[in-house]
C-alpha cells in the first residue's frame, strides 16, 4: 500500500516535470519562430508603430503614477527607520538605488503585465477563437510575423524606457517628500541623491527592463496564440498570460541581480 | 485528370472522438462541389483540414498539385495566395475596417499598393451587394449577413483560383442569398473558379452544385450530381433534403 502510494506520487512528479519540460520546449520554439518569421522582409512597420505607441505612450500615466507613489512611501519608511540612526543624510542614494535598481524595473513590469500582457492575450486569443489566425493564414500572411514578432520587439526596446521614466518619476517623488514634507534642503537632497549615483545603477535596470519587456510580451502572445475554448478560455488563458509574467519577473530579477552584480 | 483539390483517405480526430474517418474527395477543375451533411458531422473540420489549418491524423491532401502535407512554409503560403476562404464565423479582423478586410491579401499577399487594393476592394463590396458607405465601418458595427458579406468580397478579393466557402448563405434573407448564389454561379462558371463549398440551403445547393458528397459519421457515403440527388432513393439523402423527422437519421 505504502509502496503503491509511493509510486503513484513519483509518477506524478515525472508528469509535472515532463509538462514543464514540454512547455519550455513549446515556449521557445514559439519564439525562435516568432524572431526567425520577423527579421526576415517583408517588414510589417505599421504593426510595429502601432504596438510602439501601445507600449511606449499609452502605460506611461499608469506607469507614472505607481512610480510616483512608490518613491513617496519608500522615502517615508526611510525616514521613520533612519532618523533613529541619524542617517538622515543617506536616505536621497538610498532611494535613489532602490528606485533604478529595483523598484524601477520591477514596478514597471508588474503594470505593464497587467496592462498590457493582459491586453495582448486577450486580443490575440480573441483572434483565435473567432478563426482570425486562420484567416491570416489564408490570407497568405504569416500570423508570427504579422502578430508576435511586433510586440516582441517593441516591448523589449520600449520597457527599458518605462523603466527611466519610472526612475526619474520616482526619484521626484522622493524629493517631494524629503523637501516639502520631511524638511530637507532641497539642494542638500538633490546634491546627496546624485552624489553616489553610479551609471551601473542605472543601466541595470534598463538592462532588467529589457528583459522582463520580453517576456511579457512573449507570454502575452504566447498564452493569447494557443487559446482555445471561446470566451471562457480566453479568460483563463489571460490569467494564466498575467501570473506567468509575474511570477517570472521576480524570478528573473532575482537572477539578475545575481548576475548583475 | 486535372484535379485541383485531391483528398484521400483523410482522418482526424479530437482526442477520442472521430470526426473524419477516411475522407476521399476529388473536385476537378471549373468544378463546383458542395458538401453536406449534418450539423456537426465534420464539414467545417474538412476544410480546415484541407487548408492546412488543422493538423489531420493521416491522408494526403493536394491543391493544384502540391501536396499541402509535405510542403514548407514558404510554398504553402504560396499554394493559399491562390485560395479564397470563406469561413463559417465570417472570421473578419476586427480592429480592421471593412475595406482595410477586403484589401487585406491584396495588400499583404501580392503586395500591391493600397490605392489600387482599395479600388479593388470597392468593386467587390458592389458585388456582394454592400454599398460604399459602409466601407468605414468595423465589423462590430455590422449585422450578422452583412458581416458574411464583407467576408465573402474578402475572399474573392485577391481573384483565387480555388474558393472555399463555408455556408456563405447562412444567415442571409432569401433576396441576398439569391444574390450570393448568382455570384458563386458567376465564379464558377463564368469566371472558372473551382470551389469546395458546403451549405446547409436546400436552394442555393441545387443553384451552386455541380456535384455533391454527402458526410455522414466521418465519411462521404453519397456522392452524385443535382438531378440525382432529386432522383436518388438513398435514404440518408431522402431525409436531408426533405427535412423530414423520421429517418435513419433519428436513430
Ligand atoms: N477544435 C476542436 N476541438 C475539439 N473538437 C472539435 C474542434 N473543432 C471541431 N470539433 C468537433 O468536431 C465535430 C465537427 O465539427 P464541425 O465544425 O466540422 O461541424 P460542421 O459539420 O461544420 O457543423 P455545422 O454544420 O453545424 O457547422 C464537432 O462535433 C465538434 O465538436
Ligand atoms: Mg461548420
Amino acid at each position: 500500500m505504502c509502496f503503491k502510494n509511493r509510486r503513484m506520487f513519483l509518477v506524478r512528479i515525472g508528469g509535472l516535470f515532463l509538462a514543464f519540460l514540454s512547455a519550455i520546449g513549446n515556449v521557445t520554439m514559439f519564439s525562435v519562430n516568432s524572431i526567425v518569421s520577423g527579421i526576415m522582409p517583408p517588414y510589417y512597420l505599421k504593426q510595429i508603430v502601432q504596438q510602439a505607441i501601445q507600449i511606449g505612450y499609452f502605460s506611461l500615466p499608469v506607469v507614472g503614477m505607481t512610480a510616483l507613489f512608490a518613491g513617496m512611501a519608500m522615502t517615508l519608511q526611510c525616514f521613520s527607520g533612519f532618523s533613529e540612526l541619524t542617517a538622515e543624510n543617506a536616505i536621497p542614494s538610498v532611494v535613489m538605488v532602490a528606485m533604478t535598481r529595483e523598484l524601477g524595473p520591477v514596478l514597471t513590469a508588474l503594470m505593464v503585465a497587467g496592462r498590457l500582457g493582459a491586453s495582448m492575450t486577450a486580443e490575440i486569443g480573441t483572434m483565435r477563437v473567432t478563426e482570425q489566425i486562420d484567416a491570416l493564414t489564408t490570407l497568405s500572411v504569416n500570423s508570427y510575423k504579422y502578430l508576435v514578432f511586433p510586440r516582441i520587439l517593441t516591448g523589449t526596446i520600449l520597457l527599458p524606457f518605462l523603466v527611466f521614466i519610472d526612475d526619474v518619476i520616482g526619484i521626484l517623488g522622493g524629493y517631494i517628500v524629503g523637501v516639502y514634507y520631511l524638511n530637507f534642503n532641497a539642494a542638500n537632497y538633490i546634491h546627496n541623491t546624485f552624489a553616489s549615483m553610479k551609471m551601473w545603477d542605472v543601466g541595470s535596470g534598463l538592462i532588467k527592463g529589457a528583459v522582463f519587456g520580453f517576456w511579457i510580451c512573449l507570454m502575452g502572445c504566447y498564452h493569447g496564440y494557443f487559446s482555445k475554448g471561446g470566451a471562457e478560455g480566453v479568460g483563463r488563458s489571460t490569467t494564466n498570460s498575467v501570473v506567468s509574467s509575474s511570477i517570472m519577473i521576480l524570478l528573473l530579477d532575482c537572477v539578475l541581480t545575481f548576475v548583475l552584480f | 485528370m486535372d484535379y485541383v483539390i485531391r483528398v484521400e483517405n483523410l482522418k482526424k480526430s479530437f482526442g477520442s472522438r472521430i470526426v473524419l474517418d477516411g475522407i476521399s474527395l476529388n473536385v476537378k477543375r471549373r468544378e463546383s462541389y458542395v458538401v453536406i451533411g449534418g450539423s456537426g458531422s465534420g464539414k467545417s473540420v474538412l476544410v480546415k483540414c484541407i487548408l492546412g489549418l488543422v493538423k489531420p491524423k493521416s491522408g494526403t491532401v493536394e491543391i493544384n498539385g502540391q501536396n499541402m502535407m509535405h510542403l514548407p512554409q514558404r510554398a504553402i503560403f504560396q499554394t493559399l495566395l491562390k485560395c479564397g476562404v470563406l469561413f463559417q464565423g465570417g472570421a473578419l479582423f476586427d480592429s480592421l475596417n471593412v475595406i482595410e478586410n477586403i484589401s487585406f491579401g491584396l495588400i499583404y499577399g501580392y503586395g500591391k499598393s493600397i490605392k489600387e487594393a482599395y479600388r479593388i476592394a470597392m468593386e467587390k463590396l458592389e458585388l456582394v451587394d454592400l454599398g460604399v458607405e459602409i466601407a468605414k465601418a468595423y465589423p462590430a458595427e455590422l449585422s450578422g449577413g452583412m458581416k458574411k458579406r464583407v467576408a465573402l468580397a474578402r475572399a474573392i478579393a485577391t481573384d483565387p483560383d480555388v474558393i472555399f466557402f463555408d455556408e456563405p448563405t447562412t444567415g442571409l434573407d432569401p433576396v441576398t442569398s439569391g444574390t450570393i448564389n448568382e455570384l458563386i454561379v458567376k465564379c464558377t462558371k463564368e469566371i472558372g473558379i473551382s470551389a469546395l463549398s458546403i451549405t446547409h440551403d436546400i436552394k442555393s445547393l441545387k443553384r451552386i452544385s455541380d456535384r455533391i458528397g454527402f458526410l455522414y459519421k466521418g465519411k462521404i457515403i453519397w456522392e452524385g450530381t443535382n438531378s440525382e440527388l432529386t432522383t436518388t432513393d438513398n435514404p440518408y439523402i431522402r431525409q436531408f433534403v426533405d427535412g423530414t423527422p423520421n429517418g435513419p437519421f433519428s436513430h
